[in-house]
């Protein structure tokens, strides 16, 4: 876990796949990029079976472009369908059984603070929504309410996608499933409302129709779980499979349902707004009054 | 045989808006050439498809066609691509990536 493992052993070089090489020469590894360079570098991801179209895909791509220190990250991840992706990226993924996965990081991310001291090494835990509300649900309450300095990010496609078109408690009230075909009768859980009461520092919803903002939630919430605490990243990802959705309709859907439901909101606690500010250089969190109470001297 | 993406370099090189590369699903899929269109003489740049990567989904097709309002990506039988770019064949540089383009049919024949 460092540039040092993004490098060829020597002697071995021209005997590595293209893949590799392209990865190592021309990867994000110890670059700043951004979405807007997307196609042409190399990215971590790599080819994987997830469905053709699958907006979930789709997000763990701009996921991991954003990761700010890809060579110092660690992805956690639970049975579902993203970590068919998620485990075909060139950085190390952990997984364990289903639900286990905010336990898993736990663990994880304390040892490597003891392992690394301040270094910043980012664990990352990416589930389903049936992963992280219903079977995960106890870890992953503890985490938050332990304060454990992680990222979680639910991959809500609002049913367990993976076996089959199971309701989960994110599936909306009265959707009708493969395996829920009298509907479903309960509310869609409120687990952003859980994170806040948790404590966590940083929560967010966002939709992958916007790949700007999927980058910019996904950064600072990996950022600040560096020294501050838990943050929850809710993120909308279809599944056209169970969902019906058309392929070529996957954006409209995310359109539609960013209108329904997941309308973009963030929360950021007061400590960790000043931890982006004078850590990170952060200028969105700066008291309003400062720019123009600044400018007037420098006019006079 | 089966559907792929195919972007008109035409179009996509007088626009070259960089949208579809952010939506495809696929990684390194929908490629970008600083040169493959400017070498041809158009303004700008091109998008161009991996065909090897692509699963046909036409999630792309929707967000040129929507979004960026430039019809340049055509779902096309991988068979009767006149050209096209395939993993082995795009070498990554400084900040873009160049394809030399071939025949799909040897490839998917192997
Ligand atoms: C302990 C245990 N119970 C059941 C399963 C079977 N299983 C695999 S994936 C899955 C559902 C996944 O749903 P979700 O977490 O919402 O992710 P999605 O597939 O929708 O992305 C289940 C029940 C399992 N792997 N382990
Ligand atoms: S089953 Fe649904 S969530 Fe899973 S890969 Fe397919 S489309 Fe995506
Ligand atoms: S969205 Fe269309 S015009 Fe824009 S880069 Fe892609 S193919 Fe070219
Ligand atoms: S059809 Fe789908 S997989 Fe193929 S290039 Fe377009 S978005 Fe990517």
């Amino acid at each position: 876990m460092s540039l040092d493992y993004v490098k060829f052993s020597g002697g071995f070089e021209k005997f590595m796949p293209k893949e590799y090489r392209d990865m190592v020469e021309h990867g994000p590894f110890g670059k700043k990029i951004s979405v807007s360079q997307m196609g042409s570098f190399k990215e971590i991801l790599e080819e994987h079976p997830m469905c053709a179209g699958c907006a979930m895909t789709l997000f763990i791509r701009l996921a991991i472009i954003a990761f700010p220190n890809p060579e110092d990250t660690i992805t956690v991840g639970t049975a579902g369908c993203g970590r068919l992706a998620i485990s075909q990226a060139a950085i190390p993924f952990v997984y364990g059984n289903y639900g286990d996965q905010n336990g898993v990081a736990s663990g994880l991310s304390r040892g490597l603070r003891l392992r690394f001291g301040d270094k910043p090494k980012d664990v990352v835990v990416m589930a389903g929504d049936g992963g992280t509300a219903d079977i995960g649900f106890q870890q992953v309450l503890h985490s938050w309410f332990r304060k454990e300095r992680f990222t979680t990010i639910m991959l809500d496609n609002e049913v367990y996608g993976n076996t089959g078109g199971q309701e989960s408690g994110m599936t909306n009230r009265g959707a009708v499933l493969k395996m829920a075909p009298l509907g479903k009768k309960f509310e869609k859980m409120d687990m952003l409302q859980m994170a806040k009461v948790a404590g966590c520092a940083y929560v967010a919803t966002v939709v992958p129709n916007n790949p700007r903002r999927v980058e910019s939630v996904i950064k600072k919430a990996v950022l600040i779980a560096r020294e501050v605490g838990s943050t929850y990243i809710q993120a909308y990802t279809s599944c056209n499979i169970e969902y019906a959705i058309p392929t070529d309709k996957v954006m409209e859907d995310a359109k539609t349902v960013e209108n329904d439901r997941y309308q973009f909101t963030e929360y950021v606690s007061d400590e960790a707004k000043q931890y982006l500010t004078e850590r990170y250089g952060y200028k969105d969190y700066l008291p309003k009054a400062a720019a123009p109470a600044a400018a007037i001297p420098n006019k006079a | 045989m089966y559907l792929v993406a195919n972007i008109n370099v035409e179009i996509c090189a007088s626009k070259s808006c960089k949208l579809c590369t952010q939506y495809c699903p696929e990684a390194n899929t929908i490629q970008y050439s600083e040169t493959m269109g400017t070498d041809k003489g158009y303004k700008y740049g091109t998008a161009y498809i991996a065909v090897d990567r692509c699963k046909g989904c036409a999630l792309c097709v929707w967000v040129c066609d929507t979004m960026a309002k430039n019809n340049a990506i055509k779902m096309t039988m991988i068979d009767q691509l006149p050209l096209a770019a395939v993993t082995d064949n795009i070498r990554y540089e400084e900040k873009t990536t160049v394809a030399v383009l071939s025949d799909p049919m040897i490839v998917i024949g192997n």
